[in-house]
């Protein structure tokens, strides 16, 4: 597994050259400029370059308004960046897609559907006969713990519920990577603890690709092999940090592990210096 | 809530319609006006009207321009304002022209119209559309623009199309307030239905109350008034039933009892 960071323009290289046998995504040299008024432009994203293997979970850790999202959706093919490209296996990213399935801070669901209508809607729309994409269905909902509230409608579930419904939604068209934009940052701490250590169960049975934009180190560090730390204004990957502790992880033994602790010691540290000084010039 | 308090809730609307009718009566017996009958008087003169062939056909008339001035508004109007919603180049265009035609009381394009398209159907039936059409457009424009753009980004992901977003999407999604304008859109209906008919003096329910009024026959006047604001009711209720059964996903989960309640 290899993460690649490029930092500076000499190191520049052609991608597919290096590129590990089972790389999923690449991102080459990107940047995004927004225009916030008339004549003022926003450098949200500089030179990014990355490339992402196929069944690693990789977090996007960094302060607010570092394009970490914005990157999140550039990859999702929902944004187009200004320069440079995404490509999945390969392909250029020209718009979304169901290879790539987005769960989003704002849960997104469609309120008029049922808890079962939201989950069916994709496997529907990707052609699967009734019968079985409601058999399908019913199983996630079960694995997403909410076995019971089929026929519930969003407005009546709670923040944590409706990101399940959400997570289960996205993996009925079994998306190859999971695109998740601060999934938990809507909920409490001891909903978000528990859909934390959920997630985790579900992905380590079939280790699907998660790309994971958070603000939280202890999050970022408990549930990934690789954090990309990004430093802002403009975004850039300050540094790319290999979580190297076993899995199956448990909370409970994990918070006990000085590995872990340090890793989140020293990337708190490094945090702390992107968000005060921004990005080294 | 109580039992009494659930009963007097569902009898307060035919309350309110006693005490009205019940004010009318005494003001018009106080005022002693030719020109103002008694409630019961007018009352007294709906069977009449509704009795009369001719009546009839003529209100049936006017109901019928306005259930197709309202349709035909409603099927151009929802698509338009969601596109406008949707799109800032479809907006761009269209807004102005709203925005010139919006103040203008429909009526008052009545005359013109009348010159180019006569005093028949077309014209009255042209009318209620436009009166319909201004308020759906507005409502489902907004209801458009509100969408949230993660549901439209979740539905791309699964290979929604952009006009699939906009018929399974948009259009469930601003569904609420594209229903709002509906309902403006209904009662605007019945009230260019009216006017129309007041300047278009041939046939249908506004040509009755005004042939009645040059006559001097007040008391089918306000029996006309009644049947109208009847007619009226009844859409609207009917209307609601049909609206809160489609967005009952989106109505608050409980019924909040009012501070003083």
């Amino acid at each position: 597994m290899k993460v690649v960071p490029s930092r500076s323009s000499e190191w520049v290289r052609p991608v597919t050259s290096q590129k590990p046998a089972s790389a999923i995504i690449e991102i080459d040299r990107v940047s995004q400029v927004f225009q916030t008024s008339a004549r003022k432009d926003h450098l949200a994203l500089s030179d990014i370059s990355l490339t992402i293997d196929e069944g690693a979970f990789v977090s996007i850790l960094g302060p607010s308004g570092c394009g970490k999202s914005t990157l999140l959706y550039i990859v999702g093919g929902f944004v187009s960046p200004t320069s440079g490209a995404a490509k999945i296996k390969g392909q250029a990213i020209t718009g979304p897609g169901p290879d790539r399935g987005p769960v989003f801070q704002e849960f997104a669901l469609f309120p008029w559907k049922t808890v079962l209508g939201n989950v069916m809607y994709g496997p529907r729309q990707q052609g699967v006969r009734t019968p079985e994409a409601e058999a399908q269905s019913r199983a996630l909902i079960e694995m997403v713990g909410l076995k019971g509230y089929e026929n519930f409608y969003p407005k009546e579930l709670s923040g944590g519920m409706k990101q399940r419904v959400a997570l289960a939604r996205t993996l009925a068209y079994h998306p190859e990577v999971l695109l998740m934009d601060e999934p938990f940052g809507a909920l409490d701490a001891h909903t978000r603890t528990r859909l934390q250590n959920d997630l985790l169960n579900i992905w380590e049975r079939d280790r699907k690709t998660v790309l994971f934009v958070t603000h939280s180190v202890d999050e970022a560090v408990f549930l990934s092999d690789k954090v990309v730390m990004m430093s802002k204004s403009p975004g850039r990957i300050r540094q790319v940090i290999d979580i190297d502790l076993p899995r199956p992880r448990r909370r409970n033994e994990l918070l006990l592990d000085p590995r872990y602790q340090k890793y989140v010691v020293d990337i708190e540290r490094m945090f702390d210096e992107v968000d005060e000084t921004g990005s080294p010039s | 809530m109580t039992l009494l308090a659930t009963s007097a809730r569902r009898a307060a609307p035919v309350f309110a319609c006693i005490g009205l009718l019940a004010i009318w009566q005494v003001a018009s017996l106080a005022l002693k006006n030719d020109s103002f009958p008694t409630a019961i008087e007018a009352i007294r003169a709906i069977p009449d009207i509704l009795g009369d062939k001719e009546s009839l056909i003529n209100i049936l008339a006017s109901f019928r321009r306005m259930a197709i001035g309202f349709g035909v508004a409603v099927l151009v109007s929802i698509p338009l304002g969601l596109l406008m919603g949707r799109s800032r180049a479809v907006a761009a265009f269209f807004n102005p022209l709203l925005m010139v035609i919006y103040p203008v009381p429909k009526a008052a394009l009545m005359p013109i119209i009348m010159l180019w398209l006569g005093v028949g159907d077309i014209a009255k039936t042209l009318v209620i559309f436009l009166g319909v059409s201004l308020p759906v457009i507005y409502h489902s424009f907004e209801g458009a623009r509100a969408v949230e753009e993660k549901m439209l980004w979740s539905g791309a992901a699964m290979g929604l199309s952009p006009l699939q977003r906009l018929i399974r999407i948009v259009l469930p999604a601003a569904l609420p307030e594209v229903l709002t304008g509906c309902r403006t859109g209904l009662v605007l209906a019945l009230i260019t239905m009216i006017t129309s008919e007041m300047i278009a003096r041939q046939s249908g329910a506004g040509n009755i109350l005004f042939n009645a009024l040059d006559m001097g026959q007040y008391d089918t006047v306000f029996a006309m008034i009644i049947i109208v604001g009847a007619m009226g009711i009844c859409l609207d209720a009917i209307f609601e039933r049909v609206r809160a059964r489609l967005v009952r996903w989106s109505e608050p989960q409980f019924d909040m009892p009012l501070s003083f309640s």
